[in-house]
Protein backbone atom coordinates (compact mmCIF):
# COMPACT_ATOMS: atom_id res chain seq x y z
CA UNK A 1 0.00 0.00 0.00
CA UNK A 2 1.58 3.25 -1.09
CA UNK A 3 1.11 6.56 0.64
CA UNK A 4 -1.46 8.46 -1.36
CA UNK A 5 0.17 11.88 -1.21
CA UNK A 6 -2.27 14.19 -2.92
CA UNK A 7 -5.34 12.80 -1.25
CA UNK A 8 -3.64 12.89 2.17
CA UNK A 9 -2.95 16.58 1.62
CA UNK A 10 -6.60 17.25 0.75
CA UNK A 11 -7.89 15.23 3.69
CA UNK A 12 -5.56 16.98 6.15
CA UNK A 13 -6.64 20.35 4.75
CA UNK A 14 -10.27 19.31 5.17
CA UNK A 15 -9.73 18.56 8.86
CA UNK A 16 -7.85 21.84 9.34
CA UNK A 17 -10.57 23.76 7.48
CA UNK A 18 -8.05 24.98 4.92
CA UNK A 19 -9.76 23.66 1.74
CA UNK A 20 -10.58 25.85 -1.22
CA UNK A 21 -13.92 25.28 -3.00
CA UNK A 22 -12.22 23.45 -5.88
CA UNK A 23 -10.31 21.16 -3.56
CA UNK A 24 -13.48 20.41 -1.63
CA UNK A 25 -15.16 19.24 -4.82
CA UNK A 26 -12.14 17.10 -5.67
CA UNK A 27 -12.27 15.45 -2.27
CA UNK A 28 -16.02 14.86 -2.44
CA UNK A 29 -15.80 13.18 -5.84
CA UNK A 30 -12.88 11.04 -4.67
CA UNK A 31 -14.93 9.89 -1.68
CA UNK A 32 -17.85 9.00 -3.93
CA UNK A 33 -15.65 6.94 -6.25
CA UNK A 34 -15.15 3.98 -4.02
CA UNK A 35 -16.35 2.69 -0.68
CA UNK A 36 -12.72 1.88 0.25
CA UNK A 37 -11.91 5.56 -0.06
CA UNK A 38 -14.45 6.31 2.63
CA UNK A 39 -12.89 3.71 4.90
CA UNK A 40 -9.48 5.28 4.28
CA UNK A 41 -10.86 8.73 5.06
CA UNK A 42 -12.41 7.39 8.27
CA UNK A 43 -9.11 5.99 9.47
CA UNK A 44 -7.34 9.30 8.90
CA UNK A 45 -10.13 11.15 10.70
CA UNK A 46 -9.87 8.71 13.61
CA UNK A 47 -6.13 9.40 13.91
CA UNK A 48 -6.68 13.14 13.55
CA UNK A 49 -9.31 13.27 16.28
CA UNK A 50 -7.45 11.13 18.78
CA UNK A 51 -4.15 12.97 18.24
CA UNK A 52 -5.56 16.01 20.02
CA UNK A 53 -9.00 15.61 21.59
CA UNK A 54 -11.22 18.66 22.14
CA UNK A 55 -10.92 18.29 25.90
CA UNK A 56 -8.04 17.34 28.08
CA UNK A 57 -8.66 13.69 29.04
CA UNK A 58 -7.20 14.39 32.49
CA UNK A 59 -10.08 16.71 33.29
CA UNK A 60 -12.77 14.07 32.84
CA UNK A 61 -13.61 12.83 36.31
CA UNK A 62 -14.91 9.30 35.80
CA UNK A 63 -15.26 8.56 39.51
CA UNK A 64 -17.38 11.65 40.07
CA UNK A 65 -19.65 10.83 37.15
CA UNK A 66 -19.95 7.25 38.34
CA UNK A 67 -21.04 8.42 41.78
CA UNK A 68 -23.67 10.65 40.25
CA UNK A 69 -25.03 7.86 38.03
CA UNK A 70 -25.07 5.29 40.83
CA UNK A 71 -26.97 7.67 43.05
CA UNK A 72 -29.58 8.08 40.35
CA UNK A 73 -30.15 4.38 39.82
CA UNK A 74 -30.08 3.44 43.46
CA UNK A 75 -33.38 1.84 44.47
CA UNK A 76 -32.36 -0.28 47.43
CA UNK A 77 -34.67 0.20 50.37
CA UNK A 78 -33.45 0.42 53.95
CA UNK A 79 -36.62 -1.34 55.05
CA UNK A 80 -35.78 -4.54 53.18
CA UNK A 81 -32.69 -5.03 55.33
CA UNK A 82 -32.62 -7.21 58.45
CA UNK A 83 -32.16 -5.19 61.64
CA UNK A 84 -28.75 -6.73 62.43
CA UNK A 85 -27.29 -5.72 59.07
CA UNK A 86 -28.71 -2.26 59.58
CA UNK A 87 -26.97 -1.85 62.96
CA UNK A 88 -23.74 -3.24 61.58
CA UNK A 89 -23.77 -0.60 58.91
CA UNK A 90 -24.46 2.20 61.35
CA UNK A 91 -21.58 0.95 63.51
CA UNK A 92 -19.22 0.81 60.54
CA UNK A 93 -20.12 4.34 59.57
CA UNK A 94 -19.36 5.67 63.07
CA UNK A 95 -16.31 3.61 64.02
CA UNK A 96 -14.16 4.20 60.96
CA UNK A 97 -14.14 8.01 61.18
CA UNK A 98 -13.34 7.76 64.91
CA UNK A 99 -10.39 5.60 64.05
CA UNK A 100 -9.19 8.02 61.40
CA UNK A 101 -9.58 10.97 63.72
CA UNK A 102 -7.44 9.27 66.34
CA UNK A 103 -4.73 8.40 63.85
CA UNK A 104 -4.74 11.98 62.62
CA UNK A 105 -4.45 13.48 66.09
CA UNK A 106 -1.57 11.19 67.08
CA UNK A 107 0.26 12.05 63.89
CA UNK A 108 -0.34 15.77 64.31
CA UNK A 109 1.19 15.74 67.75
CA UNK A 110 4.34 14.11 66.41
CA UNK A 111 4.76 16.67 63.68
CA UNK A 112 4.00 19.77 65.71
CA UNK A 113 7.21 19.46 67.69
CA UNK A 114 9.43 20.25 64.68
CA UNK A 115 9.49 23.80 63.34
CA UNK A 116 10.73 23.89 59.72
CA UNK A 117 13.79 26.05 59.07
CA UNK A 118 14.45 27.10 55.47
CA UNK A 119 17.69 27.77 53.70
CA UNK A 120 17.69 29.94 50.60
CA UNK A 121 20.28 30.11 47.81
CA UNK A 122 20.47 32.44 44.84
CA UNK A 123 22.49 32.13 41.62
CA UNK A 124 23.12 35.63 40.21
CA UNK A 125 23.06 36.18 36.44
CA UNK A 126 26.23 34.84 34.85
CA UNK A 127 26.65 32.25 37.61
CA UNK A 128 25.43 28.66 37.93
CA UNK A 129 25.54 26.72 41.17
CA UNK A 130 25.13 23.18 42.41
CA UNK A 131 23.54 22.26 45.75
CA UNK A 132 23.27 18.98 47.60
CA UNK A 133 20.05 18.76 49.60
CA UNK A 134 19.84 17.14 53.05
CA UNK A 135 18.11 14.05 51.59
CA UNK A 136 20.91 13.34 49.10
CA UNK A 137 19.17 14.93 46.11
CA UNK A 138 21.27 17.10 43.78
CA UNK A 139 20.13 20.41 42.33
CA UNK A 140 21.81 22.52 39.62
CA UNK A 141 20.61 26.10 39.75
CA UNK A 142 20.74 28.19 36.58
CA UNK A 143 21.60 31.91 36.40
CA UNK A 144 19.15 34.26 38.05
CA UNK A 145 17.38 31.51 39.98
CA UNK A 146 16.39 31.12 43.60
CA UNK A 147 15.84 27.90 45.57
CA UNK A 148 14.40 27.61 49.06
CA UNK A 149 14.65 24.28 50.89
CA UNK A 150 14.23 23.03 54.47
CA UNK A 151 17.46 22.44 56.36
CA UNK A 152 15.94 19.19 57.63
CA UNK A 153 13.30 17.34 55.64
CA UNK A 154 10.29 16.37 57.70
CA UNK A 155 8.97 12.85 57.15
CA UNK A 156 6.10 12.43 54.72
CA UNK A 157 6.97 15.20 52.30
CA UNK A 158 10.02 16.95 50.84
CA UNK A 159 9.08 20.43 49.61
CA UNK A 160 11.40 22.88 47.87
CA UNK A 161 10.49 26.23 46.30
CA UNK A 162 11.92 27.42 42.99
CA UNK A 163 11.91 30.63 41.03
CA UNK A 164 13.98 30.42 37.83
CA UNK A 165 15.47 27.29 36.29
CA UNK A 166 16.89 24.21 37.95
CA UNK A 167 17.80 20.62 37.11
CA UNK A 168 16.99 18.02 39.77
CA UNK A 169 18.39 14.57 40.44
CA UNK A 170 16.11 13.33 43.18
CA UNK A 171 17.17 10.72 45.65
CA UNK A 172 14.64 7.88 45.54
CA UNK A 173 12.24 7.57 48.45
CA UNK A 174 8.81 6.19 47.59
CA UNK A 175 7.23 7.06 50.94
CA UNK A 176 8.36 10.68 50.96
CA UNK A 177 7.60 12.21 47.57
CA UNK A 178 9.79 15.14 46.50
CA UNK A 179 7.85 18.31 45.60
CA UNK A 180 9.16 21.27 43.60
CA UNK A 181 6.79 24.21 43.99
CA UNK A 182 6.83 27.24 41.70
CA UNK A 183 4.44 30.17 41.38
CA UNK A 184 2.24 28.37 38.86
CA UNK A 185 2.91 24.67 39.08
CA UNK A 186 4.11 21.91 41.36
CA UNK A 187 6.13 18.85 40.34
CA UNK A 188 5.86 15.69 42.40
CA UNK A 189 8.60 13.09 41.97
CA UNK A 190 10.13 9.98 43.44
CA UNK A 191 13.64 9.00 42.35
CA UNK A 192 14.04 10.76 39.05
CA UNK A 193 15.87 13.40 36.94
CA UNK A 194 14.06 16.41 35.53
CA UNK A 195 14.43 20.07 34.59
CA UNK A 196 12.10 22.91 35.63
CA UNK A 197 12.00 26.34 33.95
CA UNK A 198 9.99 28.87 35.92
CA UNK A 199 11.52 32.33 35.59
CA UNK A 200 9.07 34.85 36.97
CA UNK A 201 9.64 37.10 33.95
CA UNK A 202 8.55 34.44 31.45
CA UNK A 203 4.94 33.59 30.79
CA UNK A 204 5.88 30.06 29.71
CA UNK A 205 6.94 27.57 32.36
CA UNK A 206 8.19 24.12 31.48
CA UNK A 207 9.07 20.75 32.98
CA UNK A 208 11.28 18.30 31.08
CA UNK A 209 11.58 14.72 32.30
CA UNK A 210 14.83 12.85 31.57
CA UNK A 211 14.12 9.62 33.41
CA UNK A 212 11.89 8.30 36.17
CA UNK A 213 8.38 9.56 36.79
CA UNK A 214 6.89 12.90 37.78
CA UNK A 215 3.44 14.32 38.25
CA UNK A 216 2.88 17.98 37.40
CA UNK A 217 0.08 19.88 39.06
CA UNK A 218 -0.90 23.08 37.24
CA UNK A 219 -2.44 26.23 38.63
CA UNK A 220 -5.97 25.12 38.13
CA UNK A 221 -5.41 21.75 39.81
CA UNK A 222 -4.99 19.87 36.54
CA UNK A 223 -2.72 16.88 37.03
CA UNK A 224 -0.44 15.59 34.31
CA UNK A 225 1.83 12.56 34.53
CA UNK A 226 4.98 12.78 32.41
CA UNK A 227 6.90 9.94 30.83
CA UNK A 228 10.64 10.20 30.09
CA UNK A 229 11.60 12.43 27.12
CA UNK A 230 8.47 14.52 27.48
CA UNK A 231 8.41 18.27 27.94
CA UNK A 232 5.37 19.99 29.36
CA UNK A 233 5.18 23.70 28.66
CA UNK A 234 2.50 25.73 30.38
CA UNK A 235 1.49 29.24 29.45
CA UNK A 236 0.08 30.93 32.52
CA UNK A 237 -1.37 33.80 30.49
CA UNK A 238 -3.60 31.61 28.33
CA UNK A 239 -3.79 28.87 30.97
CA UNK A 240 -3.06 26.22 28.33
CA UNK A 241 -0.39 23.59 28.16
CA UNK A 242 1.38 21.49 25.57
CA UNK A 243 3.00 18.08 25.93
CA UNK A 244 5.70 17.16 23.45
CA UNK A 245 8.26 14.45 22.91
CA UNK A 246 11.65 16.16 22.98
CA UNK A 247 15.33 15.52 22.88
CA UNK A 248 16.00 16.18 26.58
CA UNK A 249 19.68 16.82 25.85
CA UNK A 250 18.81 20.28 24.60
CA UNK A 251 16.97 21.32 27.76
CA UNK A 252 19.40 19.99 30.32
CA UNK A 253 22.85 20.87 28.97
CA UNK A 254 22.97 24.33 30.55
CA UNK A 255 24.15 22.81 33.84
CA UNK A 256 27.40 21.80 32.12
CA UNK A 257 27.77 25.28 30.62
CA UNK A 258 26.67 24.06 27.18
CA UNK A 259 24.06 26.01 25.23
CA UNK A 260 22.13 24.02 22.65
CA UNK A 261 19.78 25.61 20.13
CA UNK A 262 17.74 23.60 17.68
CA UNK A 263 15.72 25.85 15.39
CA UNK A 264 14.94 28.24 18.22
CA UNK A 265 13.94 31.84 17.46
CA UNK A 266 16.84 34.32 17.66
CA UNK A 267 15.34 36.41 20.45
CA UNK A 268 15.16 33.28 22.63
CA UNK A 269 18.74 32.37 21.70
CA UNK A 270 19.98 35.81 22.80
CA UNK A 271 17.92 35.70 25.99
CA UNK A 272 19.61 32.45 27.00
CA UNK A 273 23.09 33.72 26.09
CA UNK A 274 22.42 36.91 28.04
CA UNK A 275 21.38 34.91 31.11
CA UNK A 276 24.55 32.86 31.02
CA UNK A 277 26.98 35.76 30.50
CA UNK A 278 25.17 38.40 32.55
CA UNK A 279 24.50 40.86 29.71
CA UNK A 280 21.24 42.28 28.38
CA UNK A 281 20.94 41.41 24.69
CA UNK A 282 18.01 42.98 22.89
CA UNK A 283 16.89 42.07 19.38
CA UNK A 284 15.82 45.39 17.91
CA UNK A 285 14.47 44.23 14.53
CA UNK A 286 11.28 42.20 14.79
CA UNK A 287 12.04 40.79 11.35
CA UNK A 288 14.90 38.69 12.65
CA UNK A 289 13.59 38.03 16.18
CA UNK A 290 11.68 34.93 15.13
CA UNK A 291 14.26 33.51 12.72
CA UNK A 292 15.12 29.91 13.64
CA UNK A 293 18.73 29.35 14.64
CA UNK A 294 20.70 26.17 15.24
CA UNK A 295 23.96 26.00 17.16
CA UNK A 296 25.81 24.46 20.10
CA UNK A 297 28.14 26.57 22.24
CA UNK A 298 30.45 24.91 24.71
CA UNK A 299 32.65 27.08 26.87
CA UNK A 300 33.23 29.82 24.27
CA UNK A 301 33.62 33.35 25.54
CA UNK A 302 30.83 35.85 24.88
CA UNK A 303 32.98 37.64 22.25
CA UNK A 304 33.60 34.37 20.44
CA UNK A 305 29.88 33.47 20.46
CA UNK A 306 28.91 36.88 19.07
CA UNK A 307 31.57 36.57 16.37
CA UNK A 308 30.35 33.09 15.35
CA UNK A 309 26.71 34.17 15.30
CA UNK A 310 27.52 37.15 13.12
CA UNK A 311 29.10 34.75 10.64
CA UNK A 312 26.10 32.44 10.50
CA UNK A 313 23.14 34.81 10.82
CA UNK A 314 22.37 38.11 9.04
CA UNK A 315 22.91 40.31 12.10
CA UNK A 316 25.10 43.10 13.45
CA UNK A 317 25.67 44.39 16.99
CA UNK A 318 25.91 47.63 18.86
CA UNK A 319 27.49 47.33 22.30
CA UNK A 320 27.02 50.02 24.91
CA UNK A 321 29.94 50.87 27.18
CA UNK A 322 29.50 50.05 30.86
CA UNK A 323 29.36 53.13 33.01
CA UNK A 324 29.80 53.67 36.71
CA UNK A 325 26.48 54.16 38.52
CA UNK A 326 26.03 56.56 41.45
CA UNK A 327 26.83 53.96 44.08
CA UNK A 328 30.10 53.00 42.43
CA UNK A 329 28.92 49.79 40.75
CA UNK A 330 29.29 49.13 37.06
CA UNK A 331 26.09 48.89 35.02
CA UNK A 332 25.12 45.70 33.24
CA UNK A 333 26.47 45.61 29.70
CA UNK A 334 23.87 46.07 26.96
CA UNK A 335 24.08 44.69 23.42
CA UNK A 336 21.60 45.65 20.73
CA UNK A 337 21.10 43.36 17.72
CA UNK A 338 20.03 44.64 14.30
CA UNK A 339 19.42 43.13 10.90
CA UNK A 340 22.48 43.29 8.69
CA UNK A 341 22.40 46.05 6.11
CA UNK A 342 22.28 44.92 2.50
CA UNK A 343 25.67 46.45 1.61
CA UNK A 344 27.35 44.49 4.40
CA UNK A 345 26.50 41.18 2.80
CA UNK B 1 -18.03 -15.49 24.52
CA UNK B 2 -15.69 -12.57 25.13
CA UNK B 3 -15.60 -10.10 27.99
CA UNK B 4 -17.98 -7.65 26.38
CA UNK B 5 -20.62 -10.27 25.64
CA UNK B 6 -20.34 -11.51 29.16
CA UNK B 7 -20.76 -8.01 30.62
CA UNK B 8 -23.76 -7.37 28.37
CA UNK B 9 -25.32 -10.66 29.44
CA UNK B 10 -24.78 -9.84 33.11
CA UNK B 11 -26.12 -6.32 32.59
CA UNK B 12 -29.36 -7.76 31.23
CA UNK B 13 -29.63 -9.84 34.41
CA UNK B 14 -29.52 -6.58 36.33
CA UNK B 15 -25.97 -7.02 37.62
CA UNK B 16 -24.88 -3.61 38.86
CA UNK B 17 -21.21 -4.55 38.95
CA UNK B 18 -21.24 -5.34 35.24
CA UNK B 19 -22.85 -1.95 34.65
CA UNK B 20 -20.16 -0.23 36.74
CA UNK B 21 -17.40 -2.00 34.82
CA UNK B 22 -18.88 -0.93 31.50
CA UNK B 23 -19.20 2.61 32.77
CA UNK B 24 -15.57 2.75 33.90
CA UNK B 25 -14.39 1.17 30.67
CA UNK B 26 -16.14 3.53 28.27
CA UNK B 27 -17.10 6.76 30.02
CA UNK B 28 -13.98 8.84 29.34
CA UNK B 29 -13.60 7.68 25.73
CA UNK B 30 -17.23 8.41 24.94
CA UNK B 31 -16.97 11.94 26.34
CA UNK B 32 -13.85 12.53 24.24
CA UNK B 33 -15.63 11.15 21.18
CA UNK B 34 -18.52 13.55 21.79
CA UNK B 35 -15.93 16.33 21.80
CA UNK B 36 -15.53 15.81 18.06
CA UNK B 37 -19.07 17.15 17.59
CA UNK B 38 -19.59 19.53 20.51
CA UNK B 39 -16.90 21.74 22.03
CA UNK B 40 -18.72 21.81 25.33
CA UNK B 41 -17.36 19.36 27.87
CA UNK B 42 -20.22 19.73 30.33
CA UNK B 43 -22.79 18.99 27.61
CA UNK B 44 -20.80 15.98 26.41
CA UNK B 45 -20.60 14.56 29.91
CA UNK B 46 -24.37 15.05 30.32
CA UNK B 47 -25.04 13.28 27.05
CA UNK B 48 -22.87 10.29 27.94
CA UNK B 49 -24.40 10.03 31.43
CA UNK B 50 -27.88 10.09 29.95
CA UNK B 51 -26.91 7.28 27.58
CA UNK B 52 -25.67 5.16 30.46
CA UNK B 53 -28.80 5.80 32.50
CA UNK B 54 -30.85 4.66 29.54
CA UNK B 55 -28.61 1.60 29.13
CA UNK B 56 -29.47 0.64 32.69
CA UNK B 57 -33.19 1.36 32.60
CA UNK B 58 -33.68 -0.40 29.24
CA UNK B 59 -31.34 -3.27 30.08
CA UNK B 60 -34.04 -5.95 29.85
CA UNK B 61 -35.26 -4.94 26.42
CA UNK B 62 -31.87 -3.93 25.02
CA UNK B 63 -31.07 -5.13 21.50
CA UNK B 64 -27.45 -4.71 20.42
CA UNK B 65 -26.77 -5.95 16.89
CA UNK B 66 -23.24 -4.61 16.68
CA UNK B 67 -20.45 -4.55 19.23
CA UNK B 68 -21.38 -2.68 22.38
CA UNK B 69 -18.60 -0.15 21.75
CA UNK B 70 -20.08 0.64 18.35
CA UNK B 71 -23.58 0.85 19.84
CA UNK B 72 -22.47 3.36 22.49
CA UNK B 73 -20.45 5.47 20.02
CA UNK B 74 -23.44 5.66 17.72
CA UNK B 75 -25.66 6.73 20.59
CA UNK B 76 -23.22 9.52 21.50
CA UNK B 77 -23.01 10.63 17.87
CA UNK B 78 -26.79 10.73 17.47
CA UNK B 79 -27.31 12.68 20.69
CA UNK B 80 -24.61 15.20 19.75
CA UNK B 81 -26.05 15.70 16.27
CA UNK B 82 -29.54 16.16 17.74
CA UNK B 83 -28.10 18.73 20.10
CA UNK B 84 -26.48 20.59 17.21
CA UNK B 85 -29.64 20.58 15.11
CA UNK B 86 -31.65 21.67 18.09
CA UNK B 87 -29.30 24.54 18.83
CA UNK B 88 -28.51 25.50 15.27
CA UNK B 89 -30.55 28.64 15.53
CA UNK B 90 -29.06 29.55 18.88
CA UNK B 91 -25.46 29.10 17.85
CA UNK B 92 -25.64 30.31 14.31
CA UNK B 93 -22.75 32.72 14.70
CA UNK B 94 -20.51 30.66 16.90
CA UNK B 95 -18.09 27.94 15.86
CA UNK B 96 -20.06 25.57 17.99
CA UNK B 97 -19.71 22.43 15.94
CA UNK B 98 -16.46 20.65 15.33
CA UNK B 99 -14.59 20.58 12.06
CA UNK B 100 -16.98 18.48 10.05
CA UNK B 101 -20.53 18.77 8.87
CA UNK B 102 -23.72 17.31 10.18
CA UNK B 103 -24.05 14.64 7.52
CA UNK B 104 -20.65 13.22 8.33
CA UNK B 105 -21.13 9.77 9.69
CA UNK B 106 -18.37 8.15 11.67
CA UNK B 107 -17.82 4.46 11.07
CA UNK B 108 -18.33 3.52 14.70
CA UNK B 109 -17.70 -0.17 14.13
CA UNK B 110 -14.07 0.44 13.18
CA UNK B 111 -13.48 3.55 15.28
CA UNK B 112 -10.56 3.25 17.67
CA UNK B 113 -11.01 4.86 21.06
CA UNK B 114 -8.64 7.41 22.55
CA UNK B 115 -7.46 5.06 25.33
CA UNK B 116 -6.59 2.36 22.83
CA UNK B 117 -4.93 4.51 20.20
CA UNK B 118 -3.15 7.17 22.26
CA UNK B 119 -0.03 5.20 23.22
CA UNK B 120 0.48 3.80 19.75
CA UNK B 121 -0.02 7.26 18.33
CA UNK B 122 2.75 8.74 20.47
CA UNK B 123 5.07 6.05 19.23
CA UNK B 124 4.04 6.65 15.61
CA UNK B 125 4.55 10.39 16.01
CA UNK B 126 8.11 9.86 17.12
CA UNK B 127 8.79 7.88 13.94
CA UNK B 128 7.76 10.74 11.62
CA UNK B 129 10.39 12.78 9.76
CA UNK B 130 11.19 15.76 11.97
CA UNK B 131 9.87 18.44 9.60
CA UNK B 132 6.53 16.63 9.12
CA UNK B 133 6.09 16.03 12.82
CA UNK B 134 6.85 19.65 13.64
CA UNK B 135 4.32 21.00 11.14
CA UNK B 136 1.67 18.48 12.24
CA UNK B 137 2.16 19.30 15.93
CA UNK B 138 2.12 23.05 15.36
CA UNK B 139 -1.18 22.62 13.55
CA UNK B 140 -2.76 20.14 15.97
CA UNK B 141 -1.35 21.05 19.38
CA UNK B 142 -0.90 24.78 18.99
CA UNK B 143 -3.86 25.24 16.65
CA UNK B 144 -1.91 27.34 14.15
CA UNK B 145 -3.21 27.97 10.62
CA UNK B 146 -1.07 26.72 7.73
CA UNK B 147 -0.20 30.30 6.90
CA UNK B 148 1.18 30.99 10.38
CA UNK B 149 3.22 27.79 10.41
CA UNK B 150 4.67 28.64 7.00
CA UNK B 151 5.77 32.09 8.14
CA UNK B 152 7.21 30.79 11.40
CA UNK B 153 9.28 28.16 9.64
CA UNK B 154 10.02 30.49 6.76
CA UNK B 155 8.82 28.11 4.03
CA UNK B 156 5.96 28.28 1.53
CA UNK B 157 2.41 27.40 2.50
CA UNK B 158 2.46 24.62 -0.09
CA UNK B 159 5.40 23.02 1.72
CA UNK B 160 3.37 22.96 4.93
CA UNK B 161 0.40 21.37 3.10
CA UNK B 162 2.68 18.62 1.84
CA UNK B 163 4.30 18.07 5.24
CA UNK B 164 1.02 17.81 7.15
CA UNK B 165 -0.50 15.60 4.45
CA UNK B 166 2.56 13.38 4.59
CA UNK B 167 2.41 13.29 8.40
CA UNK B 168 -1.19 12.05 8.51
CA UNK B 169 -0.54 9.58 5.66
CA UNK B 170 2.52 8.13 7.40
CA UNK B 171 0.74 7.92 10.75
CA UNK B 172 -1.86 5.75 9.10
CA UNK B 173 0.84 3.53 7.60
CA UNK B 174 2.47 3.12 11.04
CA UNK B 175 -0.88 2.40 12.69
CA UNK B 176 -2.24 0.22 9.91
CA UNK B 177 -1.51 -3.00 11.76
CA UNK B 178 -3.44 -1.62 14.65
CA UNK B 179 -6.52 -0.80 12.57
CA UNK B 180 -6.38 -4.28 11.08
CA UNK B 181 -6.16 -5.80 14.52
CA UNK B 182 -9.27 -3.98 15.64
CA UNK B 183 -11.37 -5.23 12.73
CA UNK B 184 -9.99 -8.75 13.30
CA UNK B 185 -11.12 -8.66 16.91
CA UNK B 186 -14.54 -7.51 15.83
CA UNK B 187 -14.69 -10.29 13.35
CA UNK B 188 -13.99 -12.79 16.10
CA UNK B 189 -16.66 -11.32 18.31
CA UNK B 190 -19.51 -11.68 15.88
Amino acid sequence: MQVNNNIDILIAKHFSEELTIDEENMLTSWLNEDVNNIAYFNQLRNIWQVSYPSFNPETIDVAKAEKKIMKTIKVKRWTQMPAVVWWQRIAAIIILPLFLLMAYLINKEKNLTAEVVYQEIFSPFGVRSQVNLPDGSKVWLNSGSRLKYPVVFKSGIRDVYLSGEAYFEVHSDKNNPFMVKTANLAVKATGTAFNVEAYSTDSVIAVTLVHGKVNVELNNDRNIALVPNQRLSYNNKSNSYNLAKVDTYKWCTWRNGILVFRNDPLDYVFKKIGQMYNVDILVKDTQIASQPYRATFEGESLEEILRLMKMTAPIRYRRTERFKTKNGEFSKEKIEVYKQKINEL
Amino acid sequence: MNEEHYLLFELKQGNKEAFTLLFQKYYKDLVLFGGNFLYDKVRCEDIVQTIFLKLWSDREVLVVNTSLKSYLLRAVQNSCLDEIRHNQVKYEHESYTAAFGLDDNVDTENYILYSDLQNHLDEALSKLPEACRLAFEMNRFEGLRYKEIASRLDVSERTIEVRIGKAIGLLRVYLKEFFLLVSMLLFKEL
